[in-house]
C-alpha cells in the first residue's frame, strides 16, 4: 500500500528510506525532504498550544498528484514519513495511523540492537522485512 | 537491589529491558576492545566464569536442592530451578548421548537476545557465550567439570537456542579455582 517508508533522524538527515519503484528513488527523496518542512511547520503550530501532549501522529502533510504524504514525529523528534498511492482510495486514518504504530515499535527494537549506533544508517533485517510487509499488503 | 531482603525463594522482578540492554552494552564493549570474535567469546566465558562461581553459592541458598546423585537430576535442576530463578525460562533438557554424559539445553527464547541482531562482521560471536561460562563456573563448584557450548543460536538464523552440555569427570579433590 505504501509506496516509499522513510525514517529521518532528529537533525534532519534520512536513517531509512525504501521506496518500491525503483527508478523514481530520486522523485521520492524530494518528496520526503519537502514534507519536512511541513512537518516542522506542523510541530511549531501545535508545539506551542501543548507541547506536553502533542499527539504523535501528524495526519496528512500534503497531497500530491498521484500521491499522499503522512508523516508521523516522535517525542526525541525522529520524522517518520510515508508516502501513498492516491488511487488506493481505501486506504482510512487509521490504517496509516496503525502502519506509524507498527513502524514506531520496529524503530523501538533497532534502537535497542546493542550493535546499533544511534545516528547510522538503518540496516536492520528485520526492520527491512517489516517495512516491505507493509509495502506488499496491497500493492 | 537491596541486600539486606532474605534470599528467601521469592524473587525479585527486575525490568527485562534494562537486563537485556545492560547486557549488549557489556558485549558491544568487548567488540570494540578486542575486535577479534574469538577473542570476545574467550572473553565472556572467561566473566561468566566467575560469575558462576560466586552464583552457585547463591544459588543452593536460595533453592536448598539437595546433592545431585547423577547427572540427568543436574540437568535437571539446572534448567527447572537454576535457569528459572535466573532467567525466568525453563529450558527443555533433551538429546541425551547413549552414556548419559552429554545433554542439550533447548531455549525456547532467550532473554539476553531480545532485540540483537549480528551483524555480518561478526559472525564468529557466540553472543550469549557469558552463559557457558557461567554453567562451567557453577557446576565447578560443585565438583563436576563439563564442556558447555552453543550448539545452536537463533541469532545465526537457526529455530532455537541450543547449549550442550557435556560431562567430563569428578572434581576429586579441591583444587584451588581457576586463577583468572
Amino acid at each position: 500500500m505504501a509506496v516509499c517508508i522513510a525514517v529521518i533522524a532528529k537533525e534532519n538527515y534520512p536513517l531509512y528510506i525504501r521506496s518500491i519503484p525503483a527508478e523514481n528513488k530520486l522523485k521520492f527523496h524530494y518528496m520526503v525532504h519537502t514534507s519536512l518542512d511541513v512537518v516542522e511547520e506542523k510541530i511549531s503550530t501545535v508545539g506551542k498550544a501543548l507541547v506536553d501532549q502533542r499527539e504523535l501522529y501528524l495526519g496528512l502533510l500534503y497531497p500530491t498528484e498521484d500521491y499522499k504524504v503522512y508523516g508521523y514525529v516522535t517525542n526525541s523528534k525522529v520524522k517518520f514519513v510515508i508516502v501513498v498511492d492516491s488511487s488506493n482510495t481505501a486506504l482510512r486514518d487509521n490504517e496509516i495511523r496503525s502502519m506509524f504504530r507498527k513502524l514506531h515499535n520496529s524503530y523501538t527494537d533497532v534502537m535497542c540492537n546493542p550493535f546499533y549506533n544511534p545516528g547510522d544508517t538503518i540496516q536492520s533485517k528485520s526492520f527491512d522485512t517489516m517495512v516491505s510487509g507493509m509495502m506488499l499488503q496491497a500493492c | 537491589m537491596s541486600r539486606q531482603a532474605s534470599r528467601a525463594s521469592e524473587s525479585k522482578k527486575m525490568n527485562s529491558e534494562l537486563f537485556t540492554l545492560t547486557y549488549g552494552a557489556l558485549v558491544t564493549q568487548l567488540c570494540k576492545d578486542y575486535e577479534n570474535d574469538e577473542e570476545v567469546n574467550k572473553q565472556l566465558d572467561k566473566m561468566g566464569y566467575n560469575i558462576g562461581v560466586r552464583l552457585i553459592e547463591d544459588f543452593l541458598a536460595r533453592s536448598s536442592v539437595g546433592r545431585c546423585h547423577d547427572f540427568r537430576e543436574t540437568a535437571d535442576v539446572i534448567a527447572k530451578v537454576a535457569f528459572k530463578m535466573y532467567l525466568g525460562i525453563t529450558p527443555s533438557v533433551t538429546n541425551w548421548s547413549p552414556a548419559g554424559d552429554e545433554f542439550s539445553l533447548i531455549l525456547e527464547s532467550n532473554p539476553l537476545v531480545d532485540f540483537v541482531e549480528l551483524p555480518d562482521n561478526h559472525s564468529g560471536l557466540v553472543y550469549s557465550n557469558l552463559l557457558c561460562g557461567v554453567l562451567r563456573g557453577a557446576l565447578e563448584m560443585v565438583q563436576m567439570a563439563v564442556d558447555v557450548k552453543f550448539a545452536q543460536d537463533t541469532l545465526r538464523g537457526d529455530n532455537v537456542t541450543e547449549i550442550r552440555m557435556k560431562f567430563i569427570k569428578r572434581i576429586e579433590e579441591n583444587l584451588p579455582a581457576g586463577e583468572e
